[in-house]
């Protein structure tokens, strides 16, 4: 059941997500160098910080509810006037805070991990403040559960929040997956390195269908799926359900996909996966989609990714331009066929997928149109 | 994820729990009391907290294969779900993937200890000592794919970290499941180890009881009428007792399990209805930080016409106050 987008805000590496979009036109990355942990002990060299001058402590608190600020004012909202309910996404929490605890630092209460206090204390008169925490497609999650609850009439606006700074745990799983630190994301490049993580916020406003306020986008369905496959391989079919579930949801075809803003991490096995899904679900069902991915330019993004993807998409359809992969040099050769964006192109989409994938196979599809 | 989209403006079936298990090692002296607080025979309540086994010894319930660098948390959830589901010890192999059923879990701390290990050996002998056998716990919602993985559930797999209302945040987000048609069952699991660094980080956030080691797991489906198993409510007129916060309260009597108490006293509720205690029962979880969650249970398909449809009172994520209009 479709809801409609009426505010969506970032901050990403960028700035927000006007700033964001105009860099990903632009073909530009926001890499820089680590700014969390030691570098020689992760193996992990560059990040796609963001820079507000502020200490890394409870970062994730800070920009989320900002984002959330932002988004009630630019949906127009008083959530003390309307059932609205706050779904935050997140993969890291507050771990960075565990971390610090761990390793000499004072204890911080267990409720500071989840964001209730953040985006409630940000947005007064919310009821309640959900804090899920579903790795790299967290926000795809929690849009989804959005989607539910407008279309059961549970909520009259939901503010969907995805949130993610980096830990150092996390950190270290990514250098020690490689070689040696990994220069920079290159989605889909057949001589991809691996992924690298981004700070990234984002805030959404769904309101319901037949809501008469200027939209940004419609948000058409998101399916949802877990391939019970693998720890942390992905899985085609996994992924694919994933695709056709939002499909299904959204009684749409295949074949009226014609952009996809891919997961696209970089990684050895992310990529040919996501390829094989596009390629069996959309590309069998007649479609022949353009396929681009930020995560060269942001960064993963990790429990904000799925919300910056959909952020990404609904300027496409404004804006009738998609950008570049950011990164890509040549394709790999599981991506034979598959039409990725090598530069910015022209293009007017009618439905744009919005892929995101997070570790445990955790799969969240979400199709968007102009409003 | 098969089920057909419901049209929004047919009522949709009540939420039933159709499988149930409490998964609380040590906790036989709360049968008794519960008995005695509720004057429901103690034999018939001791069943249901009997048999939990502890997390180093989960391979009595799940057999010796697959629980190396499996945590605590998530040995608990695992022997939850396979009691729940009502499975014979033994290493489960699930022969395929079932996309109709989702899995919801509650917990905050499953992971704390694991990411505490790994920053402190980042620090003493730098990432490469870490082993990548423990990677995908340094991600929060291992618990929730864990689960997914162990017994093929393919549907959606969701992770709740919503503080002290998880719980019953985890029961909400998974009747929203069944009823917006993405799941034909949902496994609803409550989880929380107590470590040491999970129960620094709970005393820090100044709670008035003591953190202990627990899990539960609720088995949730769209009821049919002549389905088994008592029947959620959004609402109830009046409630015989209260389980949580409020009433008897398992967090005060024998330990808190924190993120897992809604789903713990859920099962608490079933066990209690099963015993032969009438309903509706009102349960309860939170806290004054995170805020305060309820539903009811009933066994009594007669009280079902307030079960959760979108016809009915609407507390799930809703107060109901007179801000509601539209």
């Amino acid at each position: 059941m479709p809801a409609r987008l009426t505010a969506s805000e970032l901050r990403t590496c960028f700035g927000d997500g006007a700033q964001t979009f105009a860099a990903l036109l632009a073909g530009r990355s926001g890499i820089g160098p680590l700014r969390h942990g030691t570098p020689s002990a992760l193996n992990v060299a560059h990040g796609y910080h963001i820079d507000d001058g502020l200490t890394r402590d409870f970062a994730a608190s800070r920009w989320v509810a900002e984002c959330a600020s932002r988004a009630i004012v630019a949906a127009g909202l008083d959530p003390r006037r309307r059932r609205m309910v706050a779904l935050v996404g997140t993969g890291l929490r507050e771990l960075a805070a565990v971390e610090a605890y761990a390793t000499g630092g004072t204890a911080v209460a267990a409720h500071r991990l989840h964001f209730g206090d953040a985006v409630g204390g940000a947005v007064p008169g919310l009821r309640e403040v959900v804090t899920v925490s579903n790795a790299c497609s967290a926000g795809g999650h929690v849009l989804a559960l959005a989607e539910d609850l407008l279309m059961l009439g549970e909520a009259d606006a939901v503010l969907v929040c995805g949130v993610d700074a980096t830990t150092e745990s996390m950190l270290a799983m990514i250098g020690r997956v490689v070689e040696r630190p990994t220069d920079t994301v290159r989605p889909f490049d057949v001589d991809r390195q691996g992924v690298l993580l981004g700070d990234g916020a984002a805030a959404v406003v769904l309101v319901p269908d037949d809501d008469g306020r200027p939209a940004l986008a419609r948000v058409v369905a998101t399916g949802l799926s877990c391939d019970a496959h693998h720890e942390t391989a992905p899985s085609v079919s996994g992924i694919a359900r994933a695709m056709r579930d939002a499909l299904t949801r959204g009684d749409r075809h295949p074949a009226e996909v014609d952009l996809v803003v891919a997961h696209g991490t970089g990684t050895a096995l992310n990529d040919p996966a996501e390829c094989a899904a596009i390629r069996e679900v959309l590309v069998a069902g007649g479609a022949d989609p353009l396929v681009t991915a930020v995560k060269g330019a942001t960064g993963h993004t990790s429990g904000a990714a799925a919300l910056v993807n959909l952020d990404v998409g609904r300027r496409c359809l404004a804006d009738g331009q998609v950008p570049p992969v950011v990164g890509l040099r040549s394709p790999l050769p599981e991506g034979a066929g598959l039409r990725f964006a090598d530069t910015t192109i022209a293009h007017q989409p009618r439905l744009v997928q919005c892929d995101a994938f997070g570790f445990g196979g955790v799969n969240a599809v979400t199709l968007v149109e102009a409003p | 994820m098969t089920s057909a989209v419901p049209d929004a403006a047919a009522p949709s079936p009540a939420v039933r729990v159709a499988g149930w298990s409490l998964h609380l090692p040590g906790a036989g002296t709360l049968a008794d009391d519960l008995a005695d607080w509720s004057g429901v025979p103690v034999q018939r309540l001791a069943g249901a907290l009997a048999g939990a086994v502890p997390a180093e010894r989960a391979h009595e319930t799940l057999g010796r294969k697959g629980l190396l660098y499996k945590e605590p948390a998530t040995r608990l959830a695992l022997c939850a779900v396979h009691r729940a589901l009502g499975l014979a010890p033994g290493r489960v192999r699930p022969d395929g993937v079932d996309p109709e059923t989702a899995v919801v879990v509650a917990g905050n701390l499953g992971n704390v200890a694991t990411v505490a290990e790994l920053a402190r050996t980042i620090h003493a002998e730098g990432g490469r000592a870490v082993s990548p056998l423990a990677a995908p716990n340094a991600s929060s919602n291992v618990l929730a794919s864990t689960i997914a993985l162990w017994f093929g559930f393919g549907g959606a797999n969701l992770m709740l970290c919503s503080g002290a209302t998880a719980g019953l945040d985890a029961v909400r987000t998974a009747a929203l499941l069944l009823r917006a048609g993405r799941a034909g069952r949902v496994l609803v699991v409550g989880s929380e180890p107590a470590d040491e660094t999970a129960i620094g980080l709970h005393q820090a956030g100044c709670a008035t009881s003591q953190l202990r080691a627990g899990a539960a797991c609720l088995v949730l489906t769209r009821a049919a009428p002549s389905g088994r198993g008592p029947v959620l409510l959004t609402a109830a007129r009046q409630a015989t007792c209260r389980l949580g916060p409020g009433g008897f309260d398992p967090a005060t009597r024998w330990g808190d399990c924190y993120g897992a108490a809604g789903v713990v006293n859920l099962a608490l509720a079933a066990a209690l209805l099963d015993a032969g205690g009438s309903g509706p029962i009102a349960v309860t979880c939170g806290d004054d930080t995170d805020g305060e969650r309820e539903v009811w249970l009933t066994a009594d398909p007669g009280d079902s016409a307030e079960a959760i449809t979108p016809d009915t009172p609407r507390v799930v994520f809703v107060d109901g106050g007179s801000g509601a209009q539209r």
